[in-house]
């Protein structure tokens, strides 16, 4: 046993062996880092897909894109109300940047909400339809406007331009209730970020 | 050996790969195979839920005060119009309202509740000799008309399961007999003494799907009911496979990779890779229908747990309520703590017990405290790697727990969450307690109403940027049509021809309008890529 | 919606943490009694007091945290931790030294970090290399007690007046001499067991077999290869429980085989020493069998385990024969704990319906579109 062991034939069996075993483990470590790194977006873009694309301006940016233009050139990361929590956590693991609580002068976090024109007080001036930034209401001068319920963001822009204030945001009713809570939610006594 | 063998060696390439993981937890199946599958008696009233399946709805095609007779329609699909749900037995409707069904919590749907007369009296229905004459389309035909739903516990239409196989070549329809989950001896007790329908109806599935081969799959220590089956065997093309008992062999994917080494892509059906699976229970109800010319009205329950003082299996009526099984069965009210609706592992634990039987309710357990205690807290995860020794998807459960706690969606994906089956196996062996599964279900909730917020933003996006083109093309044409109106109508108007009225040129003029636009709109895009040009409001 | 409903599975298997950090401690029980034996009762003595000091302070530590004191106790973590951090530091270690070091491995390596379960390091290792780095010498020699009566060739620490003696060395207040106490008592202060003449030589073992010397006795100095067999049978034995999987152990005894056999020179260094004594004359057996398989800090998916065994034991040869400490096992398995999240990060089983990954993640960018042929 110990001249096998003593073996110089066999250490180096092993030894080489040992080392083609590793490097080709290696160049497919490398092979794997390589596609992974020329299939990436450009960083604008990334920061957009993690934008909710309300499009509603209360980060003081005119739409979703200029705001994702400020965040890669340094703007705070904190300024999106309809993103939710889930904005600012994927935002903090893409820029790898500290977590912020959302800047209450843009606005609080809210459940989905959708607009709806109470249609006996429409007086059919289009001036909520020049402000949808989706072209969600439907209407022609002196006659009814409607929200696509569908199409709309709850971005609220139309409420203010409305002479006769008849729009209002309500609740998006939810196509089915969920029992599962995380129990994490469940049990917790100290809920940092999320207010829901 | 034979056939069964040579099919796998066909349809698989190397050595078989059984299913990873698995737990084997005592199966407590002895008390309810002590008795002999008995139907019960009717009860005074039924409820028949009428959204059985999913989110389908149906209509009822009775309304209240009708009499009804055994084995009539009483209810057909909103969308399709094919008829779903059968009268279990005659009698007369007493309403069509909302009724508490089946649920953790307390959930109300339309039902047909159905008040009996006692005489049990038939419609009229045709029996058929050999079901070879027919077609497969016509076989199908037969079998959705009879209301015939996955039995198995998904509640998928069989027909649509059936259909699927006109397009792609069904290579092997597989019968599910193996009932590896703790409690639930349905299919066993009709195998073990109606195995020569079961194997009838899986004939009949398997002209019906045209399919090339057929086997039933059981678990090997089922004794009585491979003895009857291999008694069956004698007479027909279809094969016998065994298998070792194991949760959860009987998952349908599950069990596809047990029998043939094969696994089902994630994201795409058994169809897919040429398997079709049944119940072995939906087999027996086709053979009903085709032949017996019975549409689908009553399955195969168990009724187990320690606070029964006779657990039993019962082919009981669809719209049975519970507790009146329950009371049959000699339920102790002291030791009875809760009623599941399904096994221990992967069941529902039922908010009210006066709600009806549907047609997926294989099994009902009324729990005592001793062999079903109470839920202990959660501990912290100590890391062992129980769980990923279990999973029967080769999922890493710990790394699953971690993210869901902590919410990382993006990770929970790469892990694979979508591909986890809510089997419970992990769940069973974690030492620190931890309701693995209700996490597992609350983020797939989650990550599902992400899906739902990433393609309306998708949608607003596409939309924003056609807004901002069209507010775009409206400040032009105002502003063109601004220029136009300084100029003097002098020689412009006379060189303007007078316009020419031919539809063929009309035509070429709107074509060649569209054409204009859409490549102006996809310059507009491409080149300020959704730049914002709103500069007065 | 504040609560939800109970979610399945509805019943559980009866193993539970407890249980199973219970067994852990039997499966040291072998080695402890062997040990105790040989190096007289300052091996237990120092168990015993970890136990008493970690439980302590864990109560301590969760009080601080607000959580339930004896919910927590129950776990028996803590008591696993005393129990190996008590087995690696040395017999005749002054109290207070001990209890700091368990006092580092509780409240700072384990509870800092978050508690059971959060401990990227391994706490029992922690304070060992804690006490290593700041007190060198007191750590590295062995303080066995002489029997006062009999030479120095017949020790018998395992004596009433053995027990006296490693109370005195344990609290050195008890002793009534105000001068240095460890003069006072009449002990055999030894290097670390891993000294280059066992290495060298051949197993002793063996030459007691052959010479038809009881196996058990002292003068044999069979000492450290019987401790170490009975780890390895309380290795096997939580193996057979299946308590700690198979990949650790194999991967790192595997490794510290081949690695010895590669650079074996009998003529040259005496730290070239054969397999068998590197495996079988040193702490390499319960460092397998215990200390890295401690589940927290090791990695989690098995083909993690088994690179992360390979490290250990690469790391337990190199640091043994070409570092300054000796005994590695302690910066041998805290090496695995910085690597092992990377390990599971990326050394993930194939998921079912899923292409093979390159580097063990299934490939999730679109799914699979092909049947998997296996």
């Amino acid at each position: 046993m110990e001249a096998f062991i003593e073996n110089q034939f066999v250490r180096f069996v092993l030894l080489i062996s040992t080392a083609v075993f590793l490097a080709y483990r290696l160049l497919l470590v490398s092979k794997y880092l390589c596609k992974e790194y020329l299939k990436q977006k450009s960083m604008v873009d990334r920061i957009n897909s993690y934008l909710p694309q309300t499009q509603c301006g209360r980060c003081g940016y005119k739409g979703c894109l200029p705001y994702a233009r400020a965040i890669s050139q340094g703007d705070m990361i904190n300024k999106c109300p309809p993103g939710g929590i889930s904005t600012i956590l994927n935002l903090v693991e893409l820029l790898n940047e500290p977590g912020l609580r959302l800047n209450p002068a843009h606005g609080v976090f809210q459940p989905p909400l959708t607009a709806v024109i109470r249609e006996e007080e429409c007086i059919g001036c289009t001036k909520c339809i020049q402000a949808c930034p989706v072209d969600a209401i439907l209407g022609a001068p002196k006659l009814m406007h409607t929200v696509i319920t569908d199409e709309c963001t709850g971005c609220d822009l139309c409420i203010e331009p409305c002479p006769v204030d008849c729009i209002d945001l309500v609740l998006l009713p939810t196509s089915s209730p969920r029992y599962w809570l995380n129990p994490i939610i469940q049990n917790s006594r100290f809920n940092t970020l999320e207010t829901n | 050996m034979r056939f069964a063998e040579k099919i796998i060696e066909s349809l698989c390439v190397s050595t078989r790969q059984p299913m990873p993981g698995g737990i084997k937890p005592p199966d407590y199946k002895q008390e309810t195979l002590r008795s002999r599958l008995m139907p019960t008696p009717i009860p005074e009233e039924l409820i028949l839920p009428l959204a059985q399946h999913g989110n389908s709805r149906s209509r009822p095609l009775v309304k209240p005060g009708d009499k009804v007779l055994k084995y009539q329609a009483i209810a057909c699909s909103d969308v399709t119009g094919i008829v779903d749900l059968h009268a279990p037995t005659s009698g007369i409707v007493l309403a069509i309202e909302n009724f508490p069904i089946p649920s953790p919590v307390d959930k109300e749907s339309k039902c047909i509740l159905l008040k009996k007369d006692g005489l049990d009296a038939e419609i009229d229905h045709n029996t058929l000799a050999n079901y070879r004459s027919l077609s497969y389309l016509e076989l199908i035909k037969l079998i959705e008309q009879a209301g015939i739903f996955g039995l198995g516990g998904a509640e998928y239409p069989s027909r649509l399961k059936l259909k699927s196989g006109k397009n792609k070549k069904i290579k092997l329809l597989i019968i599910n007999a193996v009932e590896c989950e703790p409690y639930i001896t349905a299919d066993e007790a009709l195998l073990r003494e109606k195995a020569q329908f079961v194997v009838q109806g899986a004939e009949i599935l398997q002209a019906a799907c045209m399919a090339e081969h057929c086997v039933i799959v059981i678990e090997s220590n089922k004794a009585d009911a491979i003895k009857a089956l291999e008694q069956t065997q004698l007479n027909s093309s279809i094969e016998l496979f065994k298998i070792a008992a194991k949760y959860p062999t009987g998952s349908e994917k599950q069990l596809i990779q047990a029998v043939t080494s094969k696994e089902v892509p994630s994201g795409k059906y058994p169809t897919d890779i040429g398997i079709l699976m049944h119940n072995a229970g939906t087999a027996y109800a086709v053979y009903q229908a085709v032949i017996e010319g019975k549409p689908c009205i009553s399955r195969i329950t168990t009724l187990a747990g320690g606070s029964l003082k006779t657990p039993k299996n019962f082919e009981a009526l669809i719209g049975t309520p519970i507790d009146y099984l329950l009371n049959l069965c000699g339920l102790n009210q002291q030791t009875h703590t809760m009623t599941l609706m399904g096994g221990p592992l992967m069941g529902v634990k039922l908010a009210r017990t006066d709600v009806p039987i549907l047609k997926t309710t294989n099994c009902i357990i009324a729990a005592s405290e001793d062999k079903f205690p109470p839920a202990s807290i959660e501990l912290a995860c100590i890391r062992c790697g129980f769980c990923a020794d279990v999973c029967p998807a080769s999922l890493l459960p710990q790394q699953l727990y971690l993210y869901a706690k902590c919410q990382n969606f993006s990770e929970l994906i790469s892990h694979g969450l979508n591909d986890c089956i809510e089997c419970g196996a992990c769940a069973y062996v974690c030492p620190s307690n931890i309701p693995l599964i209700q996490y597992y279900r609350a983020s797939k909730d989650e990550l599902a109403s992400q899906l739902e917020n990433k393609i309306s933003s998708e949608q607003w996006k596409q939309r924003f940027q056609h807004h901002q083109y069209r507010v775009k093309k409206d400040k032009e044409a105002r502003r063109d049509s601004k220029r136009r109106e300084t100029i003097k109508p002098t020689e412009l108007t006379l060189k303007i021809s007078p316009p020419i009225f031919s539809r063929e040129a009309a035509k070429k003029e709107i074509a060649a309008a569209v054409v204009r636009v859409r490549k102006r709109k996809a310059q507009f895009i491409a080149s300020s890529g959704g730049e914002n040009t709103e500069t007065d409001k | 919606m504040t609560s939800s409903p109970q979610s399945p599975p509805f019943q559980r298997t009866r193993r539970s943490t407890n249980n199973i950090m219970l067994q852990v401690v039997a499966g040291c029980i072998p080695g402890i009694s062997i040990a105790t034996w040989y190096f007289g009762y300052g091996v237990l003595l120092n168990v015993l007091l970890s136990i008493v000091f970690a439980l302590c302070f864990e109560a301590l530590a969760i009080s601080l945290r607000s959580r339930h004191i004896q919910t927590t106790l129950a776990d028996n973590s803590a008591l696993v931790t005393a129990v190996l951090f008590g087995l690696t530091i040395p017999p005749g270690l002054p109290w207070w030294l001990l209890f700091l070091g368990i006092g580092f491995a509780i409240l700072i390596a384990k509870h800092i970090y978050g508690g059971l379960g959060q401990n990227p390091f391994n706490p029992a290792m922690c304070g060992y290399l804690f006490l290593l780095l700041s007190f060198p010498s007191a750590m590295t020699s062995w303080h066995i007690p002489n029997d006062a009566l009999s030479s120095v060739q017949e020790f018998a620490p395992t004596s009433l007046s053995g027990l006296q003696q490693s109370l005195h060395l344990t609290f050195p207040f008890l002793s009534h001499n105000t001068l240095n106490p460890i003069e006072f008592i009449d002990g055999l202060a030894m290097a670390t067991p891993l000294i280059e003449s066992k290495m060298a030589g051949t197993s002793k073992l063996l030459t007691a077999w052959q010479t038809d010397q009881s196996l058990f006795a002292r003068s044999s100095e069979t000492a450290w290869e019987l401790v170490n067999i009975g780890y390895f049978l309380g290795g096997a034995f939580l193996l057979f429980q299946r308590v700690i999987s198979w990949h650790i152990p194999v991967a790192i005894i595997t490794t510290v085989m081949t690695i010895s056999i590669l650079f074996y020179s009998p003529g040259g260094y005496a730290i070239y020493g054969t397999p068998y004594l590197h495996l079988f004359g040193s702490a390499t057996m319960i460092g397998a069998f215990f200390i890295a398989t401690d589940p927290v800090s090791a990695a989690t998916t098995n083909k993690g385990k088994l690179v992360y065994g390979v490290i250990i034991g690469l790391s337990i040869y190199g640091v043994r024969a070409w570092g300054s400490y000796l005994d590695s096992i302690a910066i041998a398995v805290l090496l695995g704990n910085f690597l092992a999240p990377l390990l599971d990060h990326f050394l993930r089983p194939r998921i079912y319906g899923h292409k093979k990954g390159v580097l063990g993640p299934s490939d999730m960018g679109g799914g699979s579109n092909k049947v998997i042929d296996s």
